[in-house]
């Protein structure tokens, strides 16, 4: 069983309790407009190109559809013929050209997660992310699953978007959900996703009565959804649910710009959408007053 | 009144304001700055000077300065005794004649202070006297005689600030606590650390920087007792230990002095267990953890003894000071560095008392006189394995004979030490010619033996060879190996001409280099299998010298700043850097090269057998502020440090580092003076650094904040 991994990252220390390591899937069923890992909504192989690497040395060449040209203003990559055999980027001296993610076995991305086992303690383990892990169910589920066998704690950061069908299963070897919740607006919310958020609330309510255990990630993003009416209907989800520990704000961040270049789309984040730290405080004391509203 | 924080929340307030007050003006070098306008006594008046023997002159300078250094004291301060002489900064013996500074002092061992606290000095005195009814050899009753002249002077100095005090009603409570000690035994917490700093005081202002030691396993004992009588409250007590921090801020200099202004090895240990395997940790331990949290003050660099048995509230306290940043907090692993102290043949009892040099190489203290002596491997591995880079002097057809010649060359390195610091060498003569008497008064057997420090009163000796530049030596074996030998990219000679010419004209080869290969630092076993190699070879060289004279030679690994003047000195190397770019540091990554984060590179490091390095070896973790927010940074750091003694980590220091303010500071100096970072076994202000060094700092870090 395989998955199509972007990036294993040790150390990370906001993806769940303890010491973590996160890996991270390609492929997300949201198109989401502040999108924060844009190379992982595309289930497909993709190629990260950074001009400013690039040391015009033309090893890339070897590219047998002529992807790459080379003329007195440069090197030019044609997407459009480009096949993803990956030949280029694994000449590429200064990784100018790097494919976006590998096809790793799941024995091969437990024993790489098994490389930091010595930091884990009681809290720390794997957070499976992406895009969105349950894109692919069967394996992430299996993965969890092997986590599991290894004593690993076990988190996954969700849309929450799938198939509730797998509920029951994931819950049962998921320590902690981080779920995202965008926007309680459903309008905006198919406006700005791509999707309705329907489905996102009712496996969430699904989850809860699982007795899963939590993490609400709400992001906040200016002139879209920062505003009193989504925190007071965060407020208004999170009094449904007996097993969410916490509420997280955190501000769009524009992370994912420079990303969207590199895949060669245009860059359609907004500066405007960052909230400031003060604001999140004002997102939470807001959150806090409306649970203690009624 | 803020003192600086990489955190994103103030530091907590548990002290008066007037001591927060005093600690604040001290930072800000209100004492720094008096001691370094007094730089010295003069010995000019002595008639006949020149014609007095080595000793007598030293015991001149010591007089003078008793005598004649400035007396200070502070206003609203609880402990009093002040090194008021900057030459001291500078590592002499504050005393000048013809305007010459005579004699260099001592440092890199951390003296005999608990017997001080026991004891008292007259029982020292008492020891001197004995030990004089029982010579007969005139140099060493000289040898005695200087030391009982030491002890008059700091009678002589003693006697000067009883005076001092006493003349303001403000400072009865000081006096009082000052008249018996460091004389009689201390009675009390409050004599315990007044009789400390004194004592510490006094061998600092003639010129010595020795380290603290176990400041707990020290002042534990009278804490405990006097809280249980009701003689002090825990707030009280914490003042008290807040003043002896705030008076240690009284040396600073800057502008001239490269590794900065807070190096003088004033080292302190925290924690661990005592002779007979008992936890020490008591209030004292979270006292200092408090003290250090509130204030800042990073002139005490401390380091933790951790060990399996470390109580998650010890680690706790531990994170909660790191995270502030400044680099004040480092971790011993203690259970590993006990088995390497006992392996190397020193008595479990006496193992467990282990202190450092005054930065992070093991000692005993008391009892230990110790040097090291550096080297640079990337420049063994340049000029003499691969002869500086000339093809028709070097070839190797395999790796292994590449390696073989390189242990070779190392051999004959570590050899070299042994006959240029050899016993009856002249370093060695020379030395034991050197006059320390006010060292030798805290050296256990000194007295008994009539010998001084240098000159066979220590019951150790030791002289470790410290390897430098190794991860860039891993690295350069690492990509030779690949590139030449395995992937056959480019023939030997051919290699060796491309890096003698510094890779000009093989850009895209050098880019390969550097990018599709993994260095020392990301847990990578194919790369860290040779580290594991050489670290072995090379103790076991060190080893062979054991047991030849009185001498010992343990192996340790360092490079402390002199990576900042080898990289200028050194040529390209095979991992793609090239002449002049940044080296390692110590047993870190090579900067630019760790790409895996904080876990990788503990693991990378913890693959050696650090039993064989019982000096020694340094690890520099720096971590960005963001990543310690909150509990689930405070379970990182605990995290890191549980990991680290697990996989049998020797040394971390652990820093909380915003490259972006670090940048901020380099260009506007006045706004941060106080701003501390963990250079290596020590701390410093960071705008008391020169550029290089202050480069050096931000290109450690640069990775972790990309």
């Amino acid at each position: 069983m395989k998955l199509p991994v972007v990036r294993i990252q040790r150390f990370c220390m906001h993806d769940g309790p303890g010491i973590r390591t996160t890996v991270f899937l390609k492929g997300c069923p949201l198109r989401c407009k502040w999108c924060h890992n844009p190379e992982m909504q595309k289930i497909e192989q993709e190629m990260f190109y950074t001009p400013s690497k690039c040391i015009h040395c033309r090893m890339c060449m070897i590219c047998k559809n002529n992807a790459h040209v080379f003329t007195s203003q440069g090197h030019f990559y044609d997407r459009s013929k480009c096949r993803l055999c990956g030949n280029c980027a694994a000449m590429c001296p200064g990784k100018a050209l790097e494919t976006v993610c590998r096809m790793m076995d799941l024995d091969e991305i437990i024993l790489e997660v098994m490389q930091d086992a010595a930091f884990y303690g009681k809290n720390g383990g794997i957070t499976i992310s992406g895009g969105e892990p349950m894109m692919h169910p069967v394996e992430t589920i299996a993965l969890l699953k092997a986590a599991k066998e290894k004593n690993l704690n076990t988190a996954i950061e969700t849309s929450g978007y799938f198939d509730k069908e797998f509920l029951p299963v994931l819950c049962k070897y998921t320590d902690t959900f981080l779920w995202d919740f965008k926007d309680s607006d459903n309008a905006r919310h198919i406006e700005n996703t791509g999707v309705s958020n329907e489905q996102i609330i009712e496996n969430l309510l699904i989850a809860d009565k699982l007795k899963a255990n939590i993490i609400l990630r709400c992001i906040l993003i200016n002139t879209i959804n920062f505003t009193k009416d989504h925190i007071k209907e965060i407020a208004a989800l999170y009094k449904k649910l007996n097993h969410c520990t916490k509420v997280k704000f955190f501000s769009y961040h524009p992370m994912g710009s420079s990303k969207l270049e590199r895949l060669g789309c245009s860059n359609n984040g907004k500066t405007e959408w960052m909230v400031s730290e003060k604001d999140i405080n004002w997102a939470k004391s807001e959150f806090l007053r409306n649970l203690e509203a009624e | 009144m803020e003192f600086f924080t990489a955190y994103k929340e103030p530091r907590p307030v548990r002290l008066p304001e007037m001591t927060r007050t005093f600690a604040y003006e001290s930072l800000h070098y209100k004492y720094g700055r008096d001691t370094w306008e007094n730089q010295a006594v003069s010995l000019d008046h002595i008639p006949n000077f020149d014609q007095l023997s080595t000793l007598e002159k030293y015991n001149a300078a010591i007089f003078e300065i008793a005598s004649n250094a400035p007396i200070r004291v502070c206003e609203n301060e609880l402990i009093s005794g002040a090194a008021t002489l900057g030459a001291a900064i500078k590592h002499m013996v504050p005393a000048t004649y013809n305007g010459k500074l005579l004699f260099d002092s001592v440092s890199h061992l951390t003296l005999g202070f608990d017997n001080v606290l026991k004891f008292g000095v007259n029982d020292i005195k008492k020891r001197i006297n004995k030990s004089l009814s029982n010579q007969t050899n005139k140099k060493n009753i000289e040898t005695l005689k200087s030391m009982l002249h030491c002890i008059n002077c700091l009678e002589i100095w003693h006697g000067r600030y009883i005076e001092a005090l006493s003349r303001s009603k403000k400072y009865a409570g000081n006096l009082k606590n000052l008249q018996n000690v460091p004389f009689q035994p201390a009675t009390s917490f409050y004599e315990a650390v007044q009789s400390l700093w004194f004592t510490f005081a006094f061998t600092r202002l003639c010129g010595n920087w020795p380290g603290i030691g176990r400041i707990d396993a020290m002042l534990g004992p009278y804490l405990k007792k006097d809280l249980a009588q009701g003689i002090i409250t825990i707030q009280q007590a914490r003042e008290v230990l807040a003043h002896f921090f705030i008076k240690g801020c009284e040396w600073v200099r800057g502008g001239d002095y490269e590794g900065g202004d807070a190096q003088h090895y004033q080292n302190i240990i925290l924690s661990g267990v005592d002779e007979n395997g008992e936890d020490i940790t008591n209030e004292v331990t979270y006292l200092v953890l408090d003290i250090i949290e509130e204030l800042g003050i990073s002139d005490f660099p401390i380091t933790v003894r951790v060990n399996k048995n470390t109580e998650i509230t010890l680690l706790k306290r531990m994170a909660e000071v790191i995270r502030h940043g400044g680099g004040i907090v480092a971790v011993y692993n203690e259970d590993l560095i006990l088995d390497a102290l006992t392996d190397f043949g020193y008595d479990l009892k006496e193992a467990r008392t282990f202190a450092n040099d005054g930065c992070w190489e093991m000692q005993i203290p008391g009892k230990t006189c110790f040097s090291y002596a550096p080297f640079d491997a990337l420049k063994l591995l340049q000029d003499a394995t691969l002869a500086g880079y000339d093809k028709n002097k070097t070839c190797f057809d395999t790796y292994e004979g590449l390696y073989q010649k390189f242990l070779e060359d190392l051999k004959e390195a570590v050899e070299n030490i042994y006959k240029e610091c050899s016993y009856d060498s002249e370093y060695w003569n020379l030395r034991a010619e050197t006059p320390c008497s006010v060292v030798s008064l805290f050296t256990e057997e000194c007295i008994e033996r009539g010998l001084s420090y240098f000159d066979g009163g220590a019951k150790y000796y030791v002289i470790s060879p410290h390897i430098g530049g190794l991860p860039d030596v891993v690295n350069s074996l690492y990509a030779i190996r690949r590139l030449v030998f395995e992937e056959k990219k480019v023939t030997f000679p051919g290699f060796m001409d491309i890096l003698k010419n510094n890779w000009e004209g093989y850009e895209p080869l050098r880019q390969y280099v550097l990018n599709h290969y993994e260095y020392f630092g990301n847990d990578n076993d194919e790369v860290d299998r040779i580290a594991v190699q050489l670290l072995d070879d090379f103790s076991d060289i060190c080893q062979s010298l054991n047991g030849r004279s009185i001498i010992l030679y343990p192996a340790g690994v360092s490079t402390f700043g002199r990576q900042i003047q080898w990289a200028p000195e050194r040529m390209a190397s095979p991992h793609g850097r090239k002449k002049g770019d940044v080296l390692a540091g110590n047993l870190s990554p090579t900067p630019g090269t760790d790409l895996k984060g904080a876990t990788a590179v503990i693991k990378s490091y913890c693959k050696a057998n650090m039993k064989k390095l019982v000096s020694g070896a340094a690890l520099d973790i720096n971590l960005f502020p963001t990543t310690v927010y909150d509990n689930e940074g405070i379970e990182a750091i605990i995290g890191l440090i549980q990991g680290f003694v697990k996989l049998g980590g020797f040394f971390m220091q652990l820093d909380v580092v915003d490259n972006n303010i670090l940048k901020q500071a380099q260009v506007h100096p006045e706004n941060f003076p106080t701003l501390s970072v963990r250079v290596s076994g020590w701390n410093a202000r960071f705008v008391t650094l020169n550029k290089e060094w202050q480069d050096m700092i931000i290109q450690r870090v640069s990775k972790e904040n990309a």
